[in-house]
């Protein structure tokens, strides 16, 4: 990707190309992130969706203070999450969706098999997360779905690089007890 | 071996497996560590595949259509507003000529019109103006909580009066300043730097941060929006039992056509309000 602070800068004077161009780069890894974070894909389109519609907005006060663009973003991520989750703690909370999977290889070469094995993976993996810490669930979402780096998953989390290792090398070893349980 | 040296050496093969090397070319690098390596690895290696998941290609077109739409209503709206085509100090200017021509008994009346009011353009602007000066994003937040208490007085004022189509036009205004506020506070929480602790075992949760070396201290400046971020959330957890409370109060007075519209404006300000406090924790 072209220089991201050249983007950044560009997209806050409104230039739609740059916007565009970081919109690309992040909207899988974004949606990859919520979809983890809350297991229901309904959801995760609406809010990943909402993420770059706040972005639009509050992009004007974005700065550079060593404070990777990707950090800004999932942050925004983390608050759009938060928020869903404590709106359904109010409501009836429902299981985690059979669909998250089912039509998630449509731009796929349609494979039953694969299909079937993708949709167990997801599912496992949806399963054992929720066995972790909240914090582990945040290293795991940012560093496996986000696909960032430790730098940029510990200014998300506000934590020295050193804990996040730690919190990750814990989420990894909890993983590993929850798949083989399961 | 330490474990954080052990969490260095995993965190190290992870991003070589990402970079497209295979497990066995890590383990080869760390024959000692590798027994305990490799199911770590494997694992993350499941963790990847399985996280892979791909938005439905309809869903994508959607939200790019829908995004490149609201850019491009965002970038026609910058183009027509009048401010947004001069610098801050010109705004000002002009907004204190205004204000010098009209006097400065206008001004104080704008200040306390409601939106039934001619001079309501005139307080809006004001406002615009003064977040637009305000150089903090801190600042920018303290003020959009005045503001968000503005619109709910001017609410409960226009559902009294039975004018529906107001009190929905202020409903959006308070959200929109409340949505601003956390998206601004949660800005400021990146921009406060993360005290640097040693790295340590595994472990769930991970204690406080140590007390402030002396030489920390002297950046005073992290310690100065800690605390303006606590005096922030003893606001804003004020007017989210308030607010909501004042507008429940005016919906057992308010016209029965109003009554929705007040409902709304009563569920945008929980949510506004849960969302604000949560971007401050």
């Amino acid at each position: 990707m072209q220089n991201e602070e050249s983007l950044v800068r560009r997209a806050q004077q409104r230039d739609e190309r740059a916007f565009a161009q970081l919109y690309e780069e992040y909207f899988d890894k974004i949606y990859r992130y919520v979809t983890l974070k809350i297991g229901d894909r309904m959801e995760a389109e609406d809010i990943t969706q909402q993420v770059f519609l706040n972005a639009i907005k509050a992009i004007p006060s974005f700065k550079w203070r060593g404070i990777p663009f990707s950090a800004w973003l999932f942050r925004i991520a983390h608050n759009q999450v938060v928020d869903f989750l404590r709106r359904k703690s109010k409501r009836a909370t429902t299981p985690l969706e059979e669909s998250l999977v089912a039509s998630n290889y449509d731009s796929q070469i349609y494979d039953p098999q694969l299909i079937a094995e993708q949709r167990l993976d997801i599912e496992r993996l949806l399963v054992a997360t929720r066995k972790l810490t909240p914090a582990q669930q945040e290293v795991i979402s940012l560093r496996f779905a986000g696909e960032l780096p430790i730098a940029q998953v510990a200014k998300i989390m506000g934590k020295s690089e050193g804990a996040v290792k730690a919190l990750q090398h814990s989420a990894i070893v909890a993983l590993r007890k929850a798949f083989s349980v399961a | 071996m330490k474990n954080s040296e052990f969490e260095n050496i995993l965190d190290e093969c992870l991003e070589r497996l990402d970079r497209g090397e295979t497990l066995e070319q890590c383990l080869q690098s760390y024959p000692e560590q590798a027994a305990q390596l490799e199911p770590l690895l494997q694992m993350a290696q499941a963790v990847r595949k399985a996280s892979a998941i791909l938005p439905r290609s309809e869903f994508k077109a959607r939200a790019r259509y829908e995004f490149r739409s609201a850019l491009r209503a965002g970038a026609t709206k910058k183009r027509q507003s009048l401010f947004s085509l001069r610098p801050r100090w010109a705004v000002a200017l002009m907004v204190v000529s205004i204000l010098l021509i009209v006097g400065g008994g206008t001004a104080v009346a704008a200040s306390n019109s409601m939106p039934n009011n001619p001079l309501y353009p005139v307080k809006l602007a004001a406002e615009q103006v003064q977040l637009t000066l305000t150089p903090s994003n801190m600042g920018k937040a303290r003020l959009c909580a005045m503001l968000a208490d503005r619109r709910v007085a001017e609410i409960i004022c226009m559902a009294d009066k039975g004018d529906v189509r107001q009190v929905e036009i202020l409903t959006q205004r308070l959200d929109e300043r409340l949505e601003m506020l956390a998206i601004l506070v949660s800005v400021e929480k990146l921009e406060v730097p993360a005290v640097e602790s040693v790295p340590r075992a595994p472990t769930e949760e991970l204690a406080p941060p140590p007390a402030p070396s002396e030489e920390a201290r002297g950046e005073g400046d992290v310690y100065t929006r800690a605390n303006g971020r606590a005096r922030l959330r003893i606001i804003v957890a004020g007017c989210a039992c308030n607010h909501p409370a004042a507008l429940r109060a005016a919906l057992g007075k308010a016209p029965e056509s109003a009554k929705p519209a007040l409902r709304r404006a009563i569920f945008i300000s929980e949510i506004g309000y849960e969302r604000a406090l949560a971007a401050l924790d």
